[in-house]
This record gives structure tokens, sequence and C-alpha cells, in this order.
């Protein structure tokens, strides 16, 4: 029966419906990987929830536009944009050059910097301290786009992993000596292990998340932007981040 | 770098951006299947005989069934009863740093320890989760093997005087071994692909060098078809190796 559903009814129903349905009306399946804590984390009732969820529902709602999240891996997540599983992309996706090329950001919704998580007793003031040492990333991140940088990309010196808390699993059980990443993150995993601290590179620059889309899909990219204005001009965005990083929202940039 | 096509799409300015990573990769796949097929080989025949152990007298007849029988049978269902995957993050994350640790490792412990870890710690883990698992597939196997050899030739060898050793060796393991090759064959083939699983824990093999790859180029089909072909390359040599030996050991077995 549900093969049947599942062949027929969007053969039957989209031939019956097929230019009454509103876009609007389609259900938007937003991709996030669940790994992400405080970003998006599944909770033990096994729905995925914060800061990206409050922020993207928020902006969702504003915008008109119906959404389920999807928590999609990390690794797979920009496969599964470019071949339509999911429309968009909100798990804390730092907005750079190389990325823009190709998909599209929307205004960016935070702001993030890379922290260096490392031991107590380390020395290391910032990245350029950690040459010859043992370096964790999330593959694919930016801070492996920074440690590639810095290190070469296929230095045996850096060591990818899926995702945050394995790196700083890895780190606590030192198998490596510092973990680069997204400062959110880091910052919430780092004060988990008592042994650990967090190092901030002054050079490193400020950057922004944005909401990821599949190049040229202008429509749904005008609807997140009015959305994301909308509820930062009404102080519900000042308020989502308030509750999930027990501060101040910074000033954004526009674009 | 220029943009390399092949056939209009394929990105090889990619592959070889990242060859010396890929030829680390394809060794370290190699070396991982070799040490862990020769291990688990061992491991199985040990565990295999175990499970086999019977005395007619106590002590030996208690001993045999409290510490070889039970044991070994535990083991076996446990690992083979268990995703490979959860004992590698397992043995990694838990078992490991319970042993080898820079702080408190019951094993090895200090500045040997951390060394140690971020050096060969993945490596390390992987090659004992393999091991461990092959080593229970392949015991079912020497069983098998063992169990489909007429009793009456064991009763027979006993009665002419030679020990239990001696009719193992001479008499059971040769026969045994020539049936035990076609599932020996699939289990070396089954173990080189599964090794891919250690790219989770940060091992640089060959399934972590594509994923590595895909993660900076989020482009999926070069990476991951480079791999596959080499994984194939590798089964098919694998296949060839097996068929050799059945070759070898089967003959004068010819009807």
């Amino acid at each position: 029966m549900t093969l049947l559903k599942k062949i027929l009814l969007p053969l039957g129903l989209f031939a019956l419906v097929a230019g009454n349905v509103h876009a609007q009306n389609k259900e938007l399946v937003v991709g996030s990987s669940a790994t992400y804590r405080p970003f998006a984390y599944e909770n033990p009732a096994k729905e995925i929830v914060g800061y990206d969820v409050d922020i993207i529902k928020a902006v969702a709602q504003k915008a008109g536009l119906q959404i389920k999240i999807v928590n999609t891996p990390w690794t797979g997540i920009f496969a599964a944009l470019n071949n339509g599983d999911v429309d968009l992309v909100i798990s804390g996706v730092t907005i750079n050059e190389k990325r823009k090329q190709s998909y599209d950001f929307t205004a960016p919704y935070f702001e993030a910097r890379q922290l260096i998580g490392v031991h107590k007793d380390s020395t290391a003031k910032g990245l350029k301290d950690l040459a010859g040492k043992k370096v964790g990333v999330v593959t694919g991140s930016t801070g492996d786009d920074i440690a590639s940088l810095e290190f070469g990309k296929t230095s045996p010196d850096i060591k990818r992993f899926e995702s945050t808390p394995v790196a700083i699993s890895e780190l606590a059980n030192s198998g490596v000596d510092a973990v680069i990443g997204d400062n959110g993150v880091i910052a919430f995993r780092v004060q988990e292990h008592k042994q650990l601290k967090t190092v901030s590179d002054p050079n490193f620059p400020k950057e922004y998340f944005g909401i990821v889309v599949k190049q040229g899909n202008k429509a749904l990219l005008d609807k997140l932007n009015t959305g994301l204005a909308a509820i930062k001009a009404d102080g519900t965005y000042a308020k989502i981040y308030k509750t999930w990083f027990q501060a101040e929202a910074p000033a954004l940039p526009a674009q | 770098m220029e943009p390399i096509l092949w056939f209009g799409w394929f990105r090889a300015d990619i592959i070889a951006e990242y060859g010396v990573m890929f030829w680390r990769g394809l060794q370290m796949t190699i070396l991982v299947t070799v040490i862990c097929i020769a291990q688990g080989t061992a491991l199985g025949l040990a565990i295999g005989l175990a499970r086999l152990a019977e005395a007619r007298h106590s002590p030996a007849r208690q001993i045999c069934r409290y510490l070889l029988r039970w044991p070994s049978t535990v083991y076996v269902s446990f690992f083979r009863g268990t995703p490979l995957f959860v004992q590698i993050l397992l043995i990694h994350f838990a078992v490991l740093p319970l042993f080898i640790n820079p702080a408190d490792g019951l094993l090895i412990s200090g500045e040997t320890a951390r060394s140690l870890k971020q050096n060969y710690g993945a490596f390390i883990s992987g090659i004992l989760a393999l091991t461990l698992n092959s080593g229970a597939y392949i015991s079912e196997i020497f069983r098998a093997g063992i169990q489909s050899i007429d009793r009456g030739q064991i009763e027979a060898s006993r009665s002419l005087g030679l020990s239990f050793a001696r009719t193992m060796y001479h008499v059971v393991l040769p026969q045994a071994f020539r049936r035990m090759l076609p599932p020996l064959g699939n289990n070396a083939i089954a173990l080189l692909k599964d090794s891919s699983l250690i790219s989770a824990i940060g091992l640089a093999e060959l399934a972590y060098t594509a994923r590595t790859v895909a993660g900076a180029y989020s482009r999926y089909w070069e990476p991951y078809l480079s791999i596959s072909l080499m994984y194939w390359t590798l089964t098919l040599g694998l296949a060839w190796a097996v068929k050799r030996l059945e070759a070898r050991y089967g003959r004068g077995d010819t009807r």
C-alpha cells in the first residue's frame, strides 16, 4: 500500500492539481546536521532543536513558508541540496567565497569566529603555534579550510572527523593536540571537559553563518531574506540569540 | 590549479591535487587489511579450537567448559551480534583511553601515551576492532571446517596414539583448511571493505581521503568513484589470490 501510494500519489495528484499548487503551500525540506549543539541537536525526545532551528522556524513563519527539518549528516549536506533532497540548509554554514561560487546565501544570521580548543597545559597562543602538532577539524568545515591553508591540504597532521563532538572527544583523549572549529560549538563542548580550554587567535577573521539555497533559487532566497529581516526588526532575533548564547545579539551586516 | 576536465565532467585536477593522500590512503588500507587478516586468522583458529575444547575427566572437563567454551562463545556472540561501526567507536573512545591515557592509563600513561595516541591511536583502535571482529567470524569458519571432518578420523588417529595436537595438525586441519578457503576468502574481502569504517575515528585510509576531498570541494563523483575503483581492484586481486590458493590446495581433489 505504501509503495503504491508513493508511486500513485505523486503521479495522480500532480496531474490533477499541478498548476493550482502555489510554491508557498509546498512543504520545504530544511537540512540540518543535528550534531552541532547549540546550533542544532536532537533532544531526548528525538526532536531537532537549537539556535538554527529556532531561527529558521521564526523566519519561515514570517515568510509564510511551510517547513520540515530533516537531520542530514554534515558530509552529505551539500549533496542533499544539490540533488534536491533538501530545499535549504541551515546548519551553521559559514558564508565564504568558495561556497558562494556554488550556492546562494541569505543575509547573515550569526557572527562566528574560529576558536581553538586545547588542553589546559598547552602554551599555544594561535594557529602558528600548532605547526607540527596534530590538529583535529570537522571534514570540509571552515576549520578544515584554515588548517589546510596553513599546514597543507594533504598534511598528515590534520585529522578530520565527522562532527565537532567526535573531534573534541579525540582531543580530550589526547588523540590530537588541538581542535579548530566554530566558536559557538567549541566553547560549548570545551566547558564539558575540565582539562580543556579555548584559545582565540586574533588573526582569525570574523565570519558569518547564512542560510543556504541552491544557486539561482532566487524566489526562495528572497522570501528567506524577507523573513530574516522581519525577525531582526521585531526583536524575535534578539530573543532567540539570548536564549541560546546568554548574550546580547551583535549587530549583523545586511549582506 | 586549473580545472582539468575528463569526459567533460570529471575534475581530474582534484584527484591529482590530493594524489599523495590517495596514495598514502591506499597503502594504509592495504596495511590494515593485511594485518587484520593475519591476526584475525590466528585469533579465529584459537577461538575456534577453544569452542570445540572437550575433556572427559575433571578438572580438565570444567576448565574446558568454563574457561574455554563459555568465554569464547560469549566473545563470538558479542562481536557477531553488534555492528562493527559501534565496536570501532567503543574501542576507540571508551576502551583504549582506559588503557592508554596520558593522565591515568592502566597500561601506558604519561608522555609515551600521548605520543602513541597521537601518532597511532586510530591505527591501534582500528586494527584492534577489526581483528576482534573478524576473529569472531573466522572462528566460526574454523569450527565449521573442523566439525565437517568425520569424527571417525579423529578417533582413528587418537587410537593410533597421536596426541590431540598432532591429530589436529596432521589429520584434521589440512583437510579442513581446504574446505575453509572459500569462506576465508569471502571474509578477507569483507574485511578489506569494512576497513573503510575506521575512517570515522580519523585514520587516513581510502574512505577518509575521499571524505576529505568531498568536504573540500563539495564534489562527490570524483573522490568516491576513484576510491571505488581502487577498492574494486583490491578485491579483484584478493579474489584471484584465493582462487589460486584453492587450486593449489585442491590438487588431487578432482572427481
